[in-house]
């Protein structure tokens, strides 16, 4: 079974929403990241519309980077955002979602790639810096936050299923 | 053949895909650039500019390798100088120092020699020299003042020299042994011969009434025989230099062992000296005896 696109104003408030909990977690850091990668990976992509996903990324990547105020020189992470942005929604276009689990596998796999690729343009950005431990907190929560994104965005009510 | 032409517009779709490259370039390319996006290219011109700067290190460590060696060498050159002015300045005083040096060595000498003639020997310095005049002498600084009389023996420590010929209240005037007039008993060390020494001038000399019949050797020494009362027996007079028969007599020219030019200081045989003298009893000396158990 091939899920539908969720709508795109709904997408766009669970967005903006996602995105001002990036600023009010700031002083709780493992949240702030947790709710980073929902925003990057979960919310933001979407297939056929890159623009949007990339702009939600970058503004997810520089709200982390500015309220966390510890980095010489900012911008890897939103390019890293930016980057799993397009690369999550290409994934949704060229392979459509099927099931939860499929989603969810998914979502691991980007996070894990993410966290990657975050820290490496973080590091040619801003020099070396700590793992710290948010990968492991989105990583350990994926689930629950993963299963929530796909109740709100892909198995909740829609207007075009009627 | 026709060809169709399009107009090539830019659709929506296009617009935001080059947004969404133009953004994800300039983040990734600030993110590259990193805090100092100036570190990347002066990394960049220093690699390249790696050479030039290893050829610049090499032109300047040479042209330092060249002002030390230069300021080495001018350093040298002055210490060179000075070691030169130096030097200068020790030969002048070496020089001033020699003829005090030289009297002082001959003193030593005279000293020496005054010990092994156990005889009231007097010291006097040559002041003048007439050696080079007809029957020219030795000018000593003493006269009457010291108690000289005319005979009184001279010699030094090469040999004798002559005899007082002639004796004022301060000066006084030695006869060389090799003066024509002179005349000094002699006897030769191996044939025990005596003979009287005449001189010929120039440091050379005569000894006449030898026997035919003696042998006498080039380079025997010539002693004094003391029967001239003037000089002691054994005082060395000279070598034999040349030897002659003669008709009645051996012809035996003698080098004069003393340098009559070069006499700075004599000592003076007193007024008819003994024939013979004996030479000084010199005990050994005592070495300090230890008592035992003393270091």
């Amino acid at each position: 079974m091939r899920i539908l696109a969720p709508p795109a104003l709904r997408q766009h408030l669970l967005c903006a929403i996602a995105l001002g909990l990036v600023f009010l977690c700031a002083p709780f850091p493992r949240l702030q990241a947790v709710v980073h990668v929902v925003l990057v990976l979960a919310l933001a992509p979407r297939a056929g519309s890159p623009l949007t996903g990339v702009l939600w990324a970058a503004a997810a990547g520089w709200a982390l980077e500015g309220t966390l105020r510890l980095y010489p020189h900012m911008g890897g992470t939103a390019w890293a955002d930016m980057t799993f942005a397009l690369l999550a929604g290409w994934m949704a276009g060229r392979w459509p979602l099927e099931g939860v689990k499929g989603w969810l596998a998914r979502l691991a796999g980007l996070v894990v790639a993410h966290t990657l690729l975050a820290h490496l343009a973080v590091r040619l950005a801003a020099g070396p810096h700590a793992w710290g431990s948010g990968w492991f907190w989105s990583l350990l929560s994926l689930p629950l936050w993963g299963w929530a994104v796909w109740r709100v965005l892909y198995a909740g009510p829609s207007p075009r299923r009627g | 053949m026709v060809v169709h032409r399009s107009k090539w517009r830019w659709s929506r779709t296009g617009w935001q895909r080059l947004l969404v490259v133009l953004l994800w370039l300039g983040h990734g390319i600030w993110a590259l650039l990193g805090p100092a996006p100036g570190r990347h290219w002066a990394s960049v011109a220093g690699t390249l500019a790696r050479p030039s700067q290893g050829l610049a290190a090499r032109w300047t460590q040479w042209r330092a390798t060249r002002r030390e060696s230069a300021r080495s060498f001018a350093e040298t050159r002055a210490e060179n100088a000075r070691l030169a002015t130096e030097l200068a300045q020790l030969r002048t005083q070496a020089a001033q120092e020699a003829p005090r040096l030289a009297e002082a060595d001959e003193a030593v000498r005279l000293l020496g020699l005054k010990r092994q003639i156990p005889l009231d020997l007097m010291a006097a310095r040559v002041v003048f020299s007439t050696r080079p005049a007809a029957f020219g002498g030795l000018i000593l600084d003493r006269g009457r003042d010291l108690g000289l009389v005319p005979d009184q023996g001279v010699l030094v420590p090469e040999g004798i020299v002559g005899r007082l010929w002639s004796v004022g209240p301060t000066q006084a005037k030695i006869l060389p042994a090799d003066a024509p007039n002179a005349s000094v008993a002699v006897m030769l060390i191996r044939s025990r011969a005596t003979g009287v020494l005449q001189g010929l001038g120039s440091g050379r000399a005569l000894i006449r009434y030898v026997s035919n019949q003696e042998v006498v050797q080039v380079g025997e020494a010539v002693l004094t025989s003391g029967l001239d009362r003037v000089f002691p027996r054994g005082l060395l007079v000279g070598y034999v230099a040349e030897v002659a028969q003669g008709d009645l007599e051996l012809r035996v020219v003698v080098n004069l062992s003393a340098p009559l030019d070069r006499i700075s200081a004599v000592l003076l045989l007193p007024p008819q000296p003994p024939v013979e003298v004996q030479p000084p009893f010199v005990a050994p000396e005592q070495k300090p005896q230890r008592k035992r158990g003393t270091p």
